[in-house]
């Protein structure tokens, strides 16, 4: 599968994985994102409380994570292609459900749980197959992906709004369960790589002379072991350094979103202008996860190295938009955090698979998320924690901008470790040039 | 708030949602302005409150905390005709603007709701342009609820809808000095109505795997 994985596509039918993953993380996170306008209808419909039906969002979110490993390892096991069916078909029940709205705890197991699970199930595997197909563009294809999440919310707030006036809440959400449908027409188009340890096998064990029996069922087992979860990867330090990025980041990048609405009301601004800075914040995050993907592309800087500027610029421009006094220069610090934040986001996948290698990306994506998810749980009842104690929203953004600073430092130990051991490899690394008949089977026993 | 004056009786309405600080002024439109010996007088009904005069007019400010301090204030202009603008200030009953859409054989909530001040009572009506029928929900408690769950808000909760509910419902709030109106407006729709579009997506999605499906099969066949 290494060998394999080495010689991707890079073009060709990649690029319509590629559109097929941008449609699907639009129809996945930018649904969850634009959910928000449902609150208030189904909060009056049921007479329950605003935090009540809340939990709504929180059950998804929590569900997303959690089935993310899940997801994972089943496109180890199955294909990419089933996995993001599943979820489309899921996320479709859950919705179409929905739309019966018996009561609230319905509401939970509809639009909280099924439609949680589908969109795990669809994001994941779309995520995870875009990094299968390409090694060298890989940046600028998980970059392409990702913005798809911005454009669609871009589109679907106004469009959702539109829907509730014209069929109610419970009508909306029917049709736009039918719209999550088109997740299975993206999954059709995600054609498994042709590749696959198993079938790698096949070949070389045709070219075989019969006779090498202990090499045969050598390269026989190890195919397999590849194919399910791999657990070991908690065991391996980049990775752990990684996901501990990974919860440092989370508990910060949910903050701004939550706390620059309030903050924009306590300068003075209204809805309508406040309104346009969640509008600047979507279109700038589109601009630079585009941007992030094409200079990423160029190969002038390691991943690692461009993460770690992202990230710093990410918390520089949150340390300073406490500064903000006025809508203008409010909106400008939205635009460089939208921007950077962006660029985060487009390119930190790509590092994952930098820093776990492809054979483990699968697992790695899976595992990364659920440890993720630790910190996005931690960090909103943290942040308003601290905003309780200071009084005032700006303190939530000097905790991101710590805890996006801490991340930092944690991607240059990570950077150090990962060279240290490039160098180590080097002077211990015998020579691989020479032409060896069955390449897989030689990597496969180095590893 | 500025009003100009001229020989006619002049009202201006101002909902109130919330308790506010307002300062009302009446001041004389230019024509009228060679007027000399004008007497200025406010007054709540037929208490006398004092006023300032500022450049052009004159103005009184209010604390309106509470709903005993709504009401009617009028400037009253006394020179050689007797000049009259008064402003009533009615609390604002809030209910929700865009129509509520609601589906057949389920139930709707209509919610009205007074910010600051407690209406005496509430009471829900029908309308259909000209005339108002009052919802009696004792008589017709199979169909109507009408639950006051604070004191200044008030649910009206349909059952078993059809689509002769669909139309505008006025709640009304009684206060000592008045009473104001909010405006819903219902919308009951057949299930058959979103059923339309989605069944449109669903064949689109199901036309597209198809022609995707076929398509895998036909370029593997050439393999």
């Amino acid at each position: 599968m290494q060998a394999k994985d080495s010689n991707p596509p890079d073009g060709g039918y990649g690029w319509v994985v590629v559109v097929s993953a941008f449609m699907v993380m639009g129809l996945t996170a930018a649904v969850l994102k634009t959910f928000g306008l449902f609150f208030v209808e189904i909060q009056q419909h049921f007479d329950e409380l605003a935090s009540t039906t809340s939990w709504i969002t929180s059950v998804t979110i929590a569900i997303f994570h959690l089935g993310a490993p899940v997801a994972s390892s089943l496109c180890v096991r199955y294909t990419h292609r089933a996995v993001v069916i599943t979820g489309g078909l899921l996320a479709f029940s859950g919705m179409a459900l929905g739309f019966f709205g018996l009561n609230m705890v319905w509401m939970y197991a509809t639009t909280g749980f099924l439609q949680g699970l589908g969109i795990s199930f669809s994001w994941t595997p779309a995520i995870s197959i875009v990094s299968h197909y390409f090694s060298k563009k890989r940046a600028l294809a998980n970059a392409v992906a990702s913005a798809g999440e911005c454009a669609f919310a871009f589109t679907f707030g106004p469009f959702f709004q539109w829907l509730i006036s014209q069929y109610g809440w419970k009508g909306a959400l029917l049709i736009i369960g039918g719209i999550q449908l088109n997740i299975c027409v993206c999954g059709m188009l995600m054609r498994p790589l042709a590749s696959g340890c198993l079938l790698e096998a096949r070949h070389s064990r045709a070219e075989t002379p019969p006779g090498s029996g202990a090499s045969r069922t050598d390269e026989e087992k190890s195919p397999i072991t590849h194919k399910t979860f791999n657990w070991m990867l908690v065991r391996r330090p980049e990775f752990v350094l990684y996901a501990v990025f990974g919860i440092l980041a989370a508990m910060s990048f949910f903050v701004p979103p939550l706390f620059l609405v309030p903050l924009s009301y306590s300068l003075g601004i209204d809805e309508s202008w406040t309104a346009s800075l969640l509008s600047i914040l979507a279109m700038v995050d589109f601009a630079g996860r585009l941007l992030c993907g094409w200079y990423a592309n160029l190969h002038i800087t390691k991943t690692v190295h461009l993460l770690t500027m992202t990230i710093t610029l990410i918390s520089t421009s949150l340390m300073l938009l406490p500064l903000a006094n006025s809508y203008l220069s409010l909106a400008i610090f939205t635009g460089f955090y939208g921007f950077f934040f962006g660029t985060t986001v487009a390119v930190h996948i790509t590092v994952l698979a930098d820093v776990v290698g492809m054979p483990d990306f699968d697992s790695a994506l899976g595992l990364f998320m659920l440890i993720r998810s630790t910190g996005g749980f931690v960090g909103p009842p943290l942040a308003g924690l601290i905003v309780d104690m200071a009084g005032d929203y700006r303190a939530g953004f000097y905790m991101a901008g710590a805890t996006l600073v801490l991340s930092a430092g944690l991607l240059v130990t990570l950077d150090q470790f990962q060279q240290r051991k490039e160098r180590g490899r080097q002077t211990n690394a015998k020579p691989e040039k020479s032409a060896l008949p069955y390449p897989s089977l030689h990597l496969l026993k180095l590893q | 708030l500025l009003l100009g004056i001229h020989g006619l009786p002049l009202a201006k309405r101002i909902s109130l949602d919330r308790a506010a600080e307002i300062k009302l002024s009446c001041r004389l439109k230019s024509k009228y302005s060679h007027l000399k010996n004008l007497q200025v007088t406010w007054k709540k009904g037929s208490e006398i409150i004092p006023h300032n005069k500022t450049e052009n007019g004159w103005s009184i400010q209010l604390m309106i905390s509470d709903v005993s301090k709504l009401g009617s204030y009028s400037c009253i202009l006394k020179g050689e005709e007797e000049m009259r603008a008064t402003f009533y200030l009615q609390p604002k009953v809030e209910a929700k603007e865009k129509p509520i859409i609601s589906y057949r054989g389920g139930m709707a909530i209509l919610i009205c709701k007074v910010s600051d001040y407690a209406p005496v009572a509430w009471t829900w009506y029908r309308t259909n342009g000209s005339e108002q029928i009052a919802i009696n929900d004792s008589v017709l408690a199979h169909k109507y609820v009408i639950n006051r769950v604070f004191a200044n808000i008030t649910h009206l909760k349909i059952l078993k809808l059809t689509e002769e509910d669909s139309g505008i419902y006025l709640c009304e709030a009684a206060f000592k000095l008045g009473k104001s109106k909010g405006k819903l407006q219902l919308k009951v729709l057949t299930y058959m109505v979103p059923l339309k579009p989605f069944v449109a997506v669903v064949a689109e999605v199901v036309a597209l795997i198809t022609i995707i499906f076929l398509y895998e099969i036909y370029s593997k066949k050439k393999e």
